[in-house]
C-alpha cells in the first residue's frame, strides 16, 4: 500500500467517528434545544389560557374541550402543582399518518372545580428544522471532509515528491554507473539528510564495487603470470629424456591441474566482466552462424558419440550480444548437451525469431532448481573436466542482458531454452 | 633466425629462451620496455615476442615503434589480459599475433614459427624434415617425393609436430592448437588420437618412417 493511501485512509479511518460523534452532539443539542423552546411557548399558552379561563366566570360553567391543541375537562384527580411535559404522536386524519406533538398536561383548579389540562404544539415543522439543520450540517461536514481530503492528499504529494524522486534514482541505480548518481537538494530538511545519507551511501558503494572490480581483475591478471610461469617450466621439465614414465606423469597431472586453474580464473574473471557489463552490445548478431561454427568445431566429439543432431535454425534470427558473449553462450549449452549426452543420444537445436531452444537426452537426474546455476554445482564428480561455471556464466549473461533462462526436464530429455525480452 | 624476448618475469623469460634455443634460434632477451626499445632500435630481428604490461612502459608502444622502424619483423604480443580491445589494438598496430598468458611454449613455437615462414618468403617457404616435405603455399605434403593427402586436422598436425621437432608435446597443447581453448567446454580431448593414427598411418604408407612417438600418458615426441 502507497503511503499516501496509507496516511489518507487513517486520517479517514480517525476522522469518520469524530465527524459521527459531531454530528450525534449537534443533532441532540438541536433536539433538546427545540424541546426546551416549545416547552416554554406551552408553559406561556398555559398561563395565558388559565389567565384566559379565569375571567370568564359568568354563569359557572364547566369547561370541556377538545380539541388537538387544546384539550381541557374536569377531574377529580389532586391538583398538579407541577406541569409534566412528555412527546407524543396523535393521529392526523386528513394525510392519515401520526404527527409528533410537545405536550403539555397538568391538573389545575379553576374556581374550585379541578381539570385536566392538555395543551399539544405540533413538531412537525421544528421536527423539519431539525432534519434540515442536519442535512446541511452532514453536507458541511461532507464537505469538509472532502476537502480535507484531497487538500491532505496534494500536499502530502507534494511534500513526498522529492522522496518518490529520491527513490526512483535508487531503484534504476546500477553498480557500473553509480557514479553519476546526485540526489538533489529539497526544501524538506529530512528529506536532504536522506539525500545527503544516499549520496555518500551510494558514492561508499561504489568505491567499493570499483576497489572489488579492480582487486578481481588484478588478481585474475596477477594470477596469470606465475601460472604462465610454473606452466612453462613444467613444460621444459618434460622434455628432459632421463625422466622416468612415472615421474613423467606426475608432472603431466600437475600440468594438466596447472591449465585447469587457469582455466578457472579465466571463467571467474568472466564472470565478473559479464557482471559489470563490460561487453557492450554492439550490432545485432547472427546467432545461426554462431551456432553452425560451434556444431563444426564439435564435429568430431559428436560424431565420437554418434550423437544425433536435430536443428532448425531461423537464419535472420538476430540477438542483441557481444559477439565474444554469443560464442559463450553457444559453447557452454551445446557444450554442455554433448559432454552429458549418451552415446547414441540426440540434440536438438531449435532456433526461432527470439527464442533458442537447445534440448539434449542424458542419463543424468533432472538437475535440482536450488542447484541449477550455482557456482562449482557440478552435475556429477565423474566430469572432472567441468569446472561448474559454464551454467552460471550463461545465467549471468542471461540476467545481466535481459535474456530470460528456463530449464525443463522430461523423461530422459535436458531442456534450456534461452528467451530475448 | 634471431629473435628478441621482451618479457619482465625473469623466470618465464629463461623457459621461453631455453625452449626456443633448443629448437634451434638465436635468442636475445630485455627486462624492460627501455631495454626492449634499444635492441629494436639497434639490431634487427626475425621476430619478436613483447610483453604488453612491462616495467617503464607498454610493449604496444614497441610495436609502433617497430613499424616506425618500417621493420620486417614478425611481432607477437604476449599478455596475462584476456582482453578483446588489447588484442584488437595490438593486430591493428601491426602486431603479427597474440598470445595469452599462460600459453604452451609449444604454442609459442609454433606461431614463431608460422610467422618466420610468412614473413620471410612470403609464405613460399618449403619445410622440409628429412624425408618430408611441406609446400605451406598449396598445403601439400610430399613423403619420399609421393603426394600424400591429408585432412586439414592432419595437416596442422603435421605443422605442429614439425615446428615442435624432437619435443615433448602435450595433449593439451594439441587440443588447444587444434580446436581453441573453448574446447573444453565440451569434454575430452582423448579423439586426438584418432587424428595422430590417421597421420601416421599415411605417412607409413607413403614409406616415411614413423617419427611419431607416444610418450606415454603425457603425449607425443616428433622426430
Amino acid at each position: 500500500m502507497k503511503l499516501l493511501t496509507k496516511t489518507t485512509l487513517y486520517f479517514l479511518l480517525i476522522m469518520l467517528p469524530v465527524f459521527t460523534a459531531g454530528a450525534f452532539f449537534l443533532y441532540n443539542r438541536f433536539n433538546k434545544e427545540i424541546k426546551h423552546e416549545t416547552d416554554e411557548e406551552l408553559l406561556n399558552d398555559q398561563l395565558e389560557w388559565v389567565r384566559y379561563l379565569d375571567t370568564t366566570s359568568a354563569g359557572n360553567p364547566v369547561f370541556r374541550i377538545s380539541t388537538p391543541e387544546f384539550n381541557i375537562r374536569p377531574v377529580d384527580a389532586p391538583v398538579q402543582r407541577k406541569p409534566r411535559f412528555t412527546t407524543v404522536d396523535i393521529y392526523q386524519e386528513p394525510e392519515d399518518t401520526y404527527a409528533p406533538f410537545r405536550q403539555l398536561s397538568q391538573v389545575i383548579t379553576v374556581r374550585d372545580q379541578h381539570y385536566e389540562l392538555i395543551i399539544r404544539k405540533s413538531l412537525i415543522e421544528k421536527d423539519d428544522l431539525v432534519k434540515n439543520i442536519i442535512h446541511v450540517m452532514l453536507l458541511a461536514f461532507g464537505g469538509l471532509l472532502v476537502f480535507a481530503l484531497v487538500s491532505n492528499w496534494l500536499i502530502s504529494r507534494k511534500i513526498w515528491k522529492p522522496f518518490y524522486r529520491s527513490l526512483d534514482q535508487i531503484q534504476q541505480l546500477q553498480l557500473n554507473k553509480l557514479a553519476k548518481v546526485i540526489f538533489e537538494q529539497t526544501p524538506t530538511y529530512e528529506f536532504n539528510q536522506l539525500n545527503s545519507s544516499l549520496t555518500s551511501m551510494t558514492a561508499r558503494m561504489y568505491q567499493d564495487y570499483l576497489n572489488m572490480k579492480e582487486l578481481t581483475e588484478d588478481a585474475a591478471h596477477e594470477m596469470q603470470t606465475p601460472l604462465a610461469i610454473a606452466q612453462s617450466k613444467l613444460e621444459l621439465l618434460l622434455q628432459d629424456e632421463s625422466l622416468t614414465a612415472a615421474q613423467q606423469r606426475n608432472i603431466l597431472l600437475s600440468y594438466d591441474e596447472l591449465q585447469r586453474l587457469s582455466r578457472l580464473n579465466h571463467s571467474l574473471l568472466l564472470l565478473a566482466k559479464i557482471e559489470n557489463r563490460q561487453f557492450p552490445v554492439s550490432a545485432p548478431l547472427k546467432l545461426a552462424a554462431v551456432i553452425r561454427k560451434y556444431l563444426q568445431l564439435f564435429e568430431e566429439l559428436i560424431a565420437e558419440k554418434q550423437l544425433t543432431i536435430n536443428s532448425q535454425l531461423d537464419e535472420e534470427s538476430e540477438w542483441p550480444l557481444h559477439p565474444a558473449l554469443a560464442d559463450l553462450l553457444i559453447s557452454n549449452l551445446l557444450g554442455n548437451a554433448i559432454k552429458y549426452n549418451y552415446a547414441g543420444g540426440e540434440i536438438t537445436l531449435l532456433l526461432a525469431a527470439r527464442s533458442l531452444q537447445i534440448s539434449n537426452t542424458s542419463e543424468l537426474a533432472a538437475i535440482p532448481a536450488d542447484q541449477l546455476y550455482q557456482r562449482f554445482k557440478k552435475q556429477q564428480d565423474t566430469y572432472s573436466n567441468s569446472n561448474g561455471l559454464g551454467l552460471a556464466i550463461v545465467k549471468k549473461m542471461a540476467d545481466s542482458y535481459q535474456l530470460t533462462l528456463t530449464y525443463l526436464h522430461t523423461g530422459n530429455v535436458h531442456q534450456f531454452t534461452v528467451k530475448l525480452p | 633466425m634471431k629473435l628478441l624476448i621482451i618479457e619482465d618475469e625473469p623466470v618465464l623469460r629463461d623457459s621461453i629462451l631455453e625452449y626456443l634455443e633448443r629448437q634451434g634460434y638465436i635468442c636475445e632477451s630485455a627486462n624492460d620496455f627501455k631495454q626492449g626499445l634499444e635492441k629494436v632500435r639497434e639490431f634487427d630481428y626475425d621476430c619478436i615476442v613483447a610483453d604488453i604490461t612491462l616495467p617503464l612502459g607498454n610493449g604496444l608502444d614497441i610495436v609502433k615503434e617497430l613499424k616506425s622502424l618500417e621493420s620486417h619483423a614478425g611481432i607477437i604480443i604476449i599478455s596475462a589480459k584476456d582482453a578483446l580491445e588489447d588484442k584488437l589494438k595490438g593486430l591493428e598496430l601491426g602486431a603479427d599475433d597474440y598470445l595469452t598468458k599462460p600459453f604452451h611454449l609449444s604454442e609459442l613455437n609454433a606461431r614463431i614459427n608460422a610467422i618466420l615462414r610468412r614473413k620471410n618468403f612470403d609464405g613460399n617457404t618449403i619445410i622440409r624434415f628429412n624425408e618430408i616435405t611441406v609446400i605451406p603455399a598449396s598445403q601439400t605434403v610430399l613423403v619420399n617425393n609421393n603426394s600424400i593427402s591429408l585432412t586439414g586436422k592432419e595437416y596442422q598436425l603435421l605443422l605442429y609436430f614439425i615446428a615442435n621437432q624432437r619435443r615433448v608435446v602435450t595433449k593439451s597443447a594439441l587440443a588447444s592448437h587444434l580446436w581453441g581453448d573453448e574446447y573444453d567446454s565440451a569434454g575430452s580431448y582423448d579423439f586426438i588420437y584418432t587424428h595422430i593414427k590417421n597421420l601416421r598411418k599415411k605417412m607409413l604408407e607413403a614409406n616415411g618412417e614413423d617419427y611419431i612417438n607416444t610418450v606415454y600418458g603425457t603425449g607425443y615426441r616428433f622426430g
